[in-house]
């Protein structure tokens, strides 16, 4: 074993340049959660800001302008669908226990940036790619 | 008021309000008794009298004198009857206000009052009874406080349990995809341990979220417009992935199905879990057999199997949680045990039955309905306890109703040779009726409740046509 340092397999490195890093904020009130994607997507090459709740998610967005928002739905504080309502220029993609079903029961999944939804517990590849991929078009 | 308005408004039955049937005796009671005294007087003076009259009494005269007694006599009736009648109502009319209350409380409506205005007795007995469902209201509060609380306390646990599987399988599998650099071969071993415990853990923790929506009635439906047969064939595929590992075919029977609206997803869930469970249960290269018709404002599906059957015990408990029929074949296949049991919820809080049919040895179908309009309404439904125990009961109480005192010995020695399953029941019933200890009417009613209390009304028995053959011996099983 290598140790716990992380050393990045290189997974997508050469494609990304520290000038064209794209950003994701992460958004979940559990730390586990906010650590645990980071480091997924940091070794995947991916610049990570993370957020606790819904207002710290708007003040970071104003903030850093990342390039994708990954969102957990329940989450103490501002509603989410508050949340939802005051970013729409921005790529947001929800993160929860929520079905998805539920979701859009309610009214959660009607707005245009909203590009995709991940049950939880994920799976790692899985995230990985569908966040590329939402990062690329 | 409360115990009038309690009453229950019959028919306003002008005989019913005047005669009731203490009403009746006890008037004509009184009558009889307020008329001895005064006849055998009058009969007696007019003897006398009449003896004692010398002979030039006119016809008149006597005529006067037996109208005057007979006006006199009819007077007594009238005077005693109307009497009688109105003491008699005094008695009788507490009484069926008793009994509508009563009525009121074997409905489960503990707010009846009684308001019964007397100072004797049965003004004790009417504070008896407003003291009694009093309790009885008591004791069903808490009980539903009790159950309530359980619901909630389950479902917010569930909940809190889900959470940490979000980073812990991440994490995992971060590890096992080597983001935290190579690992050995014995670190690779240990991590597949870990993984596969908690996948298990996450689908105990699913299946126990699942139960305990269903014990607080809050399932989760989506009814939406279904062409139910694409449903079943959509299953069917999916299904034959695991099927052909055991080189078990699928086949599927079913007439033409209405569209209907239902949750399709709940559907696929419940037969996914009766095809899974028959898969497990099969032999290599044999058959499952899913079949679907229309009946009865119903969908009924069947999914049939020819592998070892279920024993009666097992058939009773199979839909309890937790409950896995004892084989080697499980210890492999794993599973939670929850499945039937959230197969029952998701059935039954729809207002439908799911049961099976089997005979050990020589496989089982497991059947269940689902309404042809959905109920939206959905109400908390029972899943974490047995029925044995309550069915064993309840075959005892038909025991003694039937044969009386000699049937709980009867019942006890069926019991003690496991004899108690409906077709060894009705081995029992039949020989009984061959010694024409029971006639034959008798033996179909005793054959009905016990077909109620397993939970079959739907077959009938009236005289000789037995319809619950279940002919698995007849059955030719296909191979490849």
């Amino acid at each position: 074993m290598d140790g716990y340092k992380v050393d990045p397999i290189a997974k997508n490195e050469n494609k990304q340049d520290e000038t064209k890093r794209k950003t994701v904020l992460v958004v979940d009130d559990e730390p586990d959660i906010r650590e645990s994607v980071k480091m997924i997507l940091e070794i995947n090459g991916l610049n990570v800001i993370t957020a606790v709740d819904g207002d710290d998610c708007l003040n970071k967005a104003n903030e850093y302008k990342p390039d994708l928002i990954l969102l957990d739905i329940m989450m103490p504080g501002l509603p989410v669908t508050e949340v939802v309502k005051k970013i729409s220029n921005i790529k947001i993609a929800f993160m929860s226990v929520v079905r998805i079903s539920d979701a859009r029961k309610r009214g959660l999944c009607t707005q245009g940036n909203i590009v995709d939804f991940f049950q939880k517990p994920f799976n790692v590849t899985d995230l990985i790619e569908r966040v590329e991929l939402i990062l690329n078009e | 008021m409360e115990g009038i308005k309690g009453l229950e408004k019959k028919k306003i039955n002008i005989k019913n309000i005047l005669f009731s049937k203490i009403n009746r005796k006890l008037t004509l009671l009184f009558i009889i008794v307020g008329l001895i005294a005064p006849s055998l007087s009058i009969f007696y003076f007019y003897n006398v009298a009449v003896s004692s009259i010398p002979e030039t009494i006119s016809v008149e005269q006597s005529v006067l004198l037996r109208t005057v007694a007979l006006m006199i006599i009819i007077l007594i009736a009238i005077n005693t009857g109307v009497i009688g009648f109105f003491v008699s109502k005094s008695i009788s009319k507490p009484i069926k206000e008793l009994y509508s209350a009563t009525r009121q409380v074997e409905k489960g409506n503990y707010d009846i009052e009684l308001k019964i205005k007397s100072n004797d007795e049965i003004s004790e007995l009417r504070n008896a009874f407003n003291r009694t469902t009093t309790t009885l209201g008591k004791l069903e509060m808490e009980r539903k406080e009790i159950d309530t609380a359980k619901s909630e306390f389950l479902s917010i646990t569930s909940h809190e349990l889900r959470s940490p599987m979000t980073p812990l399988k991440a994490q995992l599998q971060m590890l096992g995809e080597g983001y935290f650099g190579k690992l050995s071969k014995k670190q690779k071993e240990s991590l597949g341990i870990v993984v596969r415990n908690a996948d298990r853990l996450d689908n105990i923790i699913v299946d126990f979220l699942e139960i305990s929506r269903i014990e607080a009635a809050r399932l989760k439906f989506n009814f939406r417009e279904t062409n139910i047969v694409e449903t079943i064939k959509e299953t069917t595929r999916f299904m034959e992935g695991f099927a052909k590992e055991k080189n078990i075919e699928l086949v599927v029977d079913i007439s033409e199905l209405p569209i209907i609206e239902v949750d399709p997803d709940r559907v696929t869930q419940v037969l996914r879990n009766l095809i899974n469970n028959a898969i497990k249960f099969s032999n290599e290269n044999s058959k499952i057999e899913i079949n679907a018709y229309t009946k009865d404002q119903y969908i009924w599906f069947s999914v049939r199997d020819y592998g070892v059957g279920l024993t009666y015990e097992n058939q009773l408990r199979i839909f309890e949680p937790f409950y896995q029929v004892e084989c080697a074949s499980r210890r492999r296949h794993g599973g939670t045990g929850l499945g039937l049991a959230i197969c029952r919820g998701i059935v039954e809080s729809q207002k439908g039955k799911i049961w099976v049919e089997s005979k050990y040895g020589a496989g089982s179908k497991f059947c269940f309905t689902v309404p042809l309009s959905p109920v939206r309404k959905i109400e908390p439904i029972k899943v974490l306890f047995s029925k044995k125990g309550t069915i064993e009961r309840k075959i005892r109480d038909e025991f003694k109703t039937i044969l009386g005192p000699l049937g709980i010995g009867e019942f006890d020695e069926l019991r003690n040779k496991n004899a108690l399953g409906k077709d060894d029941l009705f081995e029992y019933i039949n020989s009984l009726a061959n010694l024409h200890i029971l006639t034959d009417n008798l033996g179909n009613e005793f054959k009905n409740k016990i077909n109620k209390i397993f939970g079959d009304e739907k077959e009938e028995f009236k005289g000789d046509k037995d319809m619950s053959e279940l002919n698995f011996k007849d059955e030719v099983v296909k191979r490849n």
